[in-house]
């Protein structure tokens, strides 16, 4: 076992000396490992199933216009055993893939094996002049840094954020939200939007659909509105920092909902509440953005309207609005074969031009502030950039994203069945707290 | 003995009340197939109504989004390889282990197979990684093989208890006068016993094939691309984190996957009765 | 014993020849097993006993039973053992009553059984994702069919998932109707392969259905519903799919089966090192019960 350590040493040595090696004979050779028309270069990428398909399809024909002699072959893995199978991929002696996609959280886990490409550093020479690392918004960037080194860069973002049905609002006559409304403001609110909108005698529209079952994103709920508050759930010293009568009553929060949420709700997550939304039967849902197209725009998946269909940052807390991140971003192997050309992907998927094509054709969401700001080719768009970028920056300010260790997998899962029990009635907020807190400490201990 | 023969003997109310006992029990477990394929013809936006929609305008899109795609034929032929080639090994190899076990006493067989059905014990979790770690040292990742012979490893021990408790109940004169008519024990093992043990082996056989068929953990893991399977493509889709769910993708390849399983089922039907019948004649 | 001697003159050679004859049905099974599972087995064992290198996937220095007094000390890992007691006793019982049952319905003789029994077996080849999804959509108490159906009664709605309980009830129900289909497939083959002779002859005495049942059928079946009821369990052991499908091992822990914590402390937690001790007390767990049950199925087959 401990020859296999220091073999992986030595292979990480190798590996930076070959990359420094090709930094300082970049500028003489400004195509190698980038393949030609006789001899194209491989770039394989391991990616969420949910959108390996569409980037194969559609995203590297567009890639192959600019850099024709890279062969891109993406496989698709399910979500759930996605950082596994990196993980198990990248630590090998010659990995398969040269391009990891990885969720929001995942970075550090990857990064501490030591088999990720420092951007910045290694991949500076290949890196263009114009591709703009400070237009970028700080807080969709920051999901692929960790200690301080920029493994990867975004290329599907998304936010948790509000969505509101107009016509429940209206029908309920209840002022449509802003960005400024509060939690209490709108816990007093919700009451009025469990309604009887077809006169059948009993409530056939609720007020709120969102996480609420045994799932890992089920805490991130509360996590928002703790963050709001100015909460965290680790301190700087990664101890748990959220027993606290913010963090009880951030999760009360959270239970609260439940009655308000549709007969059911106790066991719905992403897809229930989802569809509830999609069939008009809540008027608010707290859901990823990525969802908007699916639930406003596309006829065979919703039954609502663009125009009845609003959304906005999460609600306020003392300290603003809530948001909470989750980026895709892509990295790179360091034991890659072709790492130029895999990170020439990276950087035009990302590069201004990339993302703008990304976001107007296949409508991912951009991280970059101009893109934000220019107007998107679609109208439905112009909404949504104007919630990612009141998003990001209330992200940025709050740090509200998931514990950024090695571990945050682990931290995730204990807050998951922790919540889980006290959304069930089986727990206490503060019991569940501290049960949780206990056992974060354990993990990262 | 036809089967002919006994129904004339009694069509009493009591056999018809057992047909209409298998037929209501058959319609209750069948129910949620149903459902899902009832499903898999409506739109996204027509499945989770209030109250359910039985009448929606029915639409094949998702059929024929998912049908022509390459991918997922091609998942489907690796599906149908993997497995029925880990149903074959497995059956040839657990019937005679089942055998030896039945019928051959040998000094430490009965430990060895108690050690290989407690190797069931293990879970399946456990062993995905280190088996990954393997196959990557061998090169044999992403590979039919790879995933046949994973998947014999939790076949082989099902199949050769089953098949023990099948021998077992078979009257034992049987291969002793086999045996002093000079067949080989190889010879009665495969020329009669197992012919007359046609259903269990049978049905044990579907049961395999049904395992191998629907296996996840694995085929995630020891695989990639060439070798991947449709329940890897299902829970992909079930896993959508993006636009959420597809349900009416889901049902329908659900449904895709059901079917070849069922006509393999029907085409070895006939081999149930057979074998009860050629065991009639020579026993 | 059956052993036969064809000749008296090289009976040394004849008897080796013989015994080798008999290891070599044993042999294709043990040795197949044997390579394929020796490495991971001792893999995870090694592992149970180390810490684990992420970056190399390899084990990283002894810890002793520090992984297993961790696993002890963690009441979710209890709670888990309980909730799969819970399932099991539930489950099984009722798949294999309700599985041999049923297999005597269907056997019955017209000309639609072989149809009946093809498509009996469908529950099981439904994949578990798409199962646990179809039921979710069933029991759901906002759109589903089954609170629909109880609503024109004026009843529930019921909370099906939500209620901890319930929620229980729900997994060995879809369990049940997933893997009854197996119990009947065995249990078939097995009802057709018995001697129709001895209940002619008990038919001819007059002896009346119980009699037959508990005294002919049972004790003839009994090998085969022990075999059935091993191999049941031994599945039924490692279910998490359905669980994971249909609630998630939630409400809070109601139905996070010991298979479902080993996954997500596996796969969600990268806790490989726990995880993998965690399987191997459960793999001795299951040793000894299942020890019991072949005690148990050995005697039951010498008693008939």
């Amino acid at each position: 076992m401990q020859s296999n350590h220091s073999g992986w040493r030595i292979d990480r040595r190798a590996a930076l000396t070959a990359a420094l090696a090709l930094i300082a004979a970049a500028p003489a050779l400004a195509q190698e490992g980038l393949g030609t028309a006789a001899a194209p270069v491989e770039v394989r990428m391991i990616a969420n199933e949910a959108f390996a398909r569409q980037w194969q399809t559609a995203m590297v024909p567009e890639f192959n216009k600019k850099f024709p002699h890279v062969k891109v072959t993406i496989d698709g893995v399910p979500y759930n055993e996605l950082l596994a199978k990196s993980l198990l991929d990248v630590t090998g002696a010659s990995p398969l893939y040269d391009v990891i996609i990885a969720d929001d959280p995942w970075t550090p886990q990857l990064a501490q094996t030591g088999s990720l490409l420092d951007l910045k550093k290694d991949a500076a020479a290949w890196t263009d002049k114009d591709f703009d690392w400070d237009d970028f918004n700080a807080a969709p960037l920051a999901a692929s840094s960790w200690n301080g080194v920029q493994y990867g860069v975004p290329l599907r973002s998304n936010m948790l954020l509000m969505f509101y049905n107009r016509t429940l609002y209206q029908k309920a006559g209840v002022p449509e939200p802003t960005p400024k409304l509060t939690w209490d403001e709108y816990m007093a609110q919700a009451p009025k939007l469990v309604q009887d909108t077809k006169g059948g005698g009993k409530p056939d529209a609720w007020a709120i659909g969102t996480y609420f079952m045994r799932d890992v994103l089920t805490p991130t709920i509360w996590q928002t509105i703790l963050n709001s508050n100015g909460g965290q759930l680790l301190d700087k010293d990664m101890k748990p920092a959220f027993v606290t009568p913010d963090g009880i009553k951030a999760l009360q929060t959270h239970i609260d909902l439940v009655k308000f949420a549709p007969p059911g709700a106790a066991s719905h997550g992403f897809n229930e509440s989802l569809q509830a939304f999609r069939q008009g039967q809540v008027a608010t849902m707290f859901m990823w953005g990525s969802v908007f197209k699916g639930t406003a725009v596309d006829a065979a998946t919703t039954t609502l309207k663009p125009e009845q269909v609003g959304i906005q940052v999460m609600p306020a807390g003392s300290k603003g609005p809530g948001a909470h991140r989750g980026i895709w971003s892509g990295v790179v192997s360091k034991k890659s074969k072709n790492p130029r050309a895999a990170f020439a992907l990276l950087q035009w998927l990302s590069s201004k031009e990339g993302e703008k094509w990304h976001a107007n054709t296949l409508g991912v969401f951009p991280a970059r502030k101009s893109t934000l700001a220019a107007k998107p080719e679609s109208d439905w768009l112009v909404p949504v950039y104007a919630a990612l970028q009141q998003a990001y920056e209330a992200a940025q300010a709050g740090q509200m994203w998931r514990p950024r260790h090695p571990k945050s997998d682990a931290v995730q899962q204990a807050l998951a069945d922790e919540t889980a029990r006290a959304i069930s009635g089986q727990a206490t907020a503060e019991a569940a707290l501290k049960a949780a807190a206990a056992r974060i400490e354990r993990v990262l201990r | 003995m036809s089967t002919q023969a006994r129904s004339d003997e009694r069509p009493t109310l009591g056999h018809r009340l057992r047909i209409a006992g298998g037929l209501f029990a058959c319609a209750v477990f069948l129910f949620p197939v149903a459902w899902m394929v009832v499903t898999s013809f409506k739109m996204p936006r027509d499945i989770f109504t209030t109250p359910p929609k039985l009448f929606f305008t029915p639409t094949v899109d998702t059929y024929i989004q998912y049908f022509g795609h390459a991918e997922v034929m091609k998942r489907m032929a690796n599906t149908v390889i993997v497995a029925f080639g880990s149903g074959l090994v497995s059956i040839v190899a657990g019937a005679m282990a089942g055998y030896a076990l039945a019928r051959l006493p040998i000094r430490g067989a009965p430990t060895i197979g108690v050690i290989i059905l407690l190797s069931r014990g293990v879970p399946p979790i456990a062993l995905a990684v280190p088996m990954f770690l393997v196959a990557r040292k061998l090169g044999l990742t992403d590979q039919h093989i790879t995933l046949i012979l994973a998947y014999c490893t939790f076949l082989i021990p099902y199949v050769m208890w089953l098949m023990r408790g099948f021998f077992l109940s078979l009257p034992p004169e049987l291969e002793e006068s086999a045996l002093l008519d000079g067949c080989s024990r190889f010879g009665a093992f495969f020329r009669i016993i197992l012919p007359i043990s046609m259903p269990g082996l049978v049905s044990t056989l579907i049961f395999c094939v049904i395992l191998a068929w629907e296996e996840l953990l694995f085929a995630l893991v020891l695989t990639n691309r060439n070798a991947t399977t449709i329940p890897v493509a299902i829970a992909g889709i079930a896993g959508d984190t993006v636009n959420g769910a597809n349900w009416g993708a889901l049902t329908a390849v659900g449904t895709l996957t059901v079917a070849p399983v069922v006509v393999f089922a029907l085409a070895v039907q006939k081999w149930l009765i057979k074998g009860i019948a050629d065991g009639a004649i020579k026993g | 014993m059956a052993s036969v001697q064809t000749r008296r003159g090289g009976a040394r050679g004849a008897a080796l020849r013989d015994l080798a004859g008999r290891w070599a049905f044993m042999a294709p099974a043990a040795a197949l097993l044997g390579l394929t599972l020796a490495y991971p087995i001792f893999y995870t064992i090694q592992i149970s006993f180390s810490e684990l290198n992420l970056g190399t996937f390899q084990p990283d220095g002894f810890v002793g039973w520090d992984n297993y007094r961790t696993v002890i000390e963690d009441d979710r890992f209890w709670q888990a053992l309980r909730v799969t007691a819970i399932y099991l006793v539930a489950a099984l019982p009722l798949q294999i009553v309700l599985g041999f049952s049923i297999a005597w319905l269907i056997n019955a003789e017209w000309q639609g059984r072989g149809v009946v029994r093809a498509l009996f077996i469908i529950p099981m080849v439904v994949a578990p994702v798409v199962a646990g999804g179809v039921w979710r959509m069933i029991l759901d108490p906002l759109w589903g069919l089954a609170n629909h159906l109880i609503g024109l009664f004026g009843l529930g709605p019921v909370d099906w998932l939500g209620d901890p309980t319930l929620a229980m009830a729900t997994v060995v129900i879809i369990d049940t109707w997933r893997w009854t289909p197996f119990v009947v497939l065995i249990a078939t083959a097995a009802i057709l392969a018995l001697p129709k002779e001895v209940f002619e002859a008990a038919d001819v005495d007059g002896a009346n259905w119980w009699y037959k049942l508990r005294w002919i059928a049972l004790p003839l079946l009994m090998p085969m519903i022990a075999a059935t009821f091993v191999v049941r369990w031994l599945g039924a052991v490692k279910m998490f799919d359905i669980a994971l499908a249909a609630t998630g091992g939630g409400p809070g822990h109601a139905t996070a089966v010991i298979n479902l914590f080993i996954y997500d402390e596996a796969f969600r937690s990268l806790r490989f090192a726990e995880s993998s001790a965690m399987a191997i007390i459960v793999l001795a767990l299951t040793m000894i019960l299942t020890g019991l049950f072949l005690l148990g199925a050995r005697r039951l087959e010498r008693r008939y």
